[in-house]
């Protein structure tokens, strides 16, 4: 397996808050790592453990579903933006089929899948779905409570 | 000596050894062996060390065997160490013997037909000169077997023994016992649980390594009635297969359930997916417990 630190690429300020704290792409035998690296770059943006875990949950299944469905491989950025950890997951893709309405409702209990966008629109304060063309760009943020309120 | 055996096939005249890593897998087996003997009416010994002989019965309890009662009954007996190898301050295998005789001799007056020992064997790496009559224990204890009234298991923490110990224990020992597992690799371990019967998960779970856990939830689905999933030392699991394990208690018959015990962002996963509609499905939260 990769280590985080063979991929990881830091671009900001080593406290990660005001830019980017990790850039990582990653393909089908990296979510182990790339899970680890999320991790551990949430908690040092400031992200207290319980939303440490919701940033991990929301790239994990980001990242499975560009394994998954969009080519193979993709990108992960996680910067610190306005309260909010903003996690950006990109892919060459196919492209998502309505990224407006995709996650939104529950899944039946019946269905074996798809609920992966489902938990993370649970989980995002926001998320963005755009197919260029090119493939697919999604960004959740996922909000940080400030530790001094 | 053959290929390890599920617990499940162990019976009278059995002298198998257990060799293990992880605790919890260690305290599955062996609360496997009790409930499985005291559901057969057998008596049952158990010599503790590594857990107390004070809290072993609230570990069984914690695997589904109903230990205090069965020692208000007399059924069960736990001791530590220290009052069997260490009664005069120095281990000896032929005191052992005798006083495995004697409990056998005694649960037949009581009318039990079958003797059930368990022991935790790492009372031997003490810093005392012990492993000599561990070894001289385990070869002279083979003649306590020959009439089919007792069965036992000794368990060796593989990582407090040496090598030679361990080859020795193995041959000593007419049977071996071991949980069966379904996968294992540095990041995921799934294998069987014997007590409450399922499928334990520790580690990373995500749809690549799916088809394990589909193989082991499918055995289960096959041999247990009710069925647990402990995902207590799991740290994380991805929505795929937490659809699976959904999908499986979908498929039970309503006098059937399937119970998941979780913690932290396992717990989290089964919160966010809405459960409440199925009525076979459990999930239970711990806290701090492995």
């Amino acid at each position: 397996m990769v280590g985080p630190e063979m991929h990881a690429r830091r671009v900001g300020p080593a406290a990660g808050r005001g830019g980017a704290s990790l850039d990582q792409p990653f393909g089908p035998d990296d979510l182990y790592a790339l899970r680890a690296a999320v991790a551990a770059h949430a908690a040092h943006l400031g992200a207290p453990p319980d939303r440490v875990a919701h940033v991990v949950i929301v790239a994990g299944e980001l990242a499975s579903n560009v394994v998954r469905h969009g080519g193979g491989r993709g990108r992960l950025r996680l910067s610190w933006v306005d309260g909010a950890v903003r996690c950006e997951v990109s892919d060459e893709g196919p492209g998502i089929p309505d990224p407006d309405g995709a996650g939104k409702r529950p899944p039946s209990v019946l269905a074996l899948g798809g609920r992966g966008l489902f938990i993370v629109r649970r989980l995002a304060a926001s998320l963005t779905i755009r197919n260029t063309g090119r493939g697919t760009t999604v960004t959740a943020l996922v909000t940080v409570p400030d530790p001094r309120s | 000596m053959e290929n390890p055996r599920s617990v499940e096939e162990l019976g009278p005249g059995d002298h198998a050894c257990l060799t293990f890593t992880d605790p919890d897998e260690r305290l599955d087996i062996v609360a496997a062996f009790v409930r499985s003997g005291l559901d057969q009416g057998h008596k049952v010994l158990c010599f503790t060390d590594s857990v107390p002989a004070d809290r072993l019965p609230d570990e069984l309890e914690l695997r589904s065997v109903e230990a205090l009662d069965a020692i208000r009954r007399g059924q069960l007996a736990v001791r530590g160490s220290d009052r069997a190898w260490f009664a005069d301050g120095r281990p000896s295998a032929r005191r052992m013997v005798d006083l495995l005789a004697g409990q056998l001799d005694l649960a037949a007056r009581e009318g039990y037909p079958v003797l059930r020992m368990t022991a935790d064997m790492c009372w031997a790496v003490r810093p005392v000169p012990a492993i000599d009559q561990l070894r001289a224990f385990e070869s002279q204890v083979g003649a306590l077997f020959a009439d089919g009234r007792l069965a036992a298991i000794c368990q060796y923490d593989r990582d407090s023994f040496d090598a030679v110990t361990l080859a020795f224990a193995a041959a000593a020992h007419t049977r071996a016992v071991a949980a069966a597992v379904y996968h294992e690799d540095p990041i995921l371990r799934i294998c069987r649980q014997h007590s409450p019967p399922g499928v334990r998960a520790a580690g990373e779970l995500d749809f690549t390594r799916a088809e394990p856990l589909i193989q082991a939830l499918a055995e289960s689905l096959r041999l247990d009635h009710h069925i647990t999933v402990n995902l207590v030392q799991l740290r994380y699991i991805d929505a795929a297969c937490v659809s699976l394990i959904i999908h499986t208690a979908r498929s039970l018959r309503d006098d059937r359930r399937l119970t998941v015990i979780c913690q932290g962002l396992v717990r989290e996963m089964f919160a966010l997916v809405d459960t409440d509609e199925i009525p076979t499905l459990r999930v239970q939260t711990v806290h701090g417990r492995a």
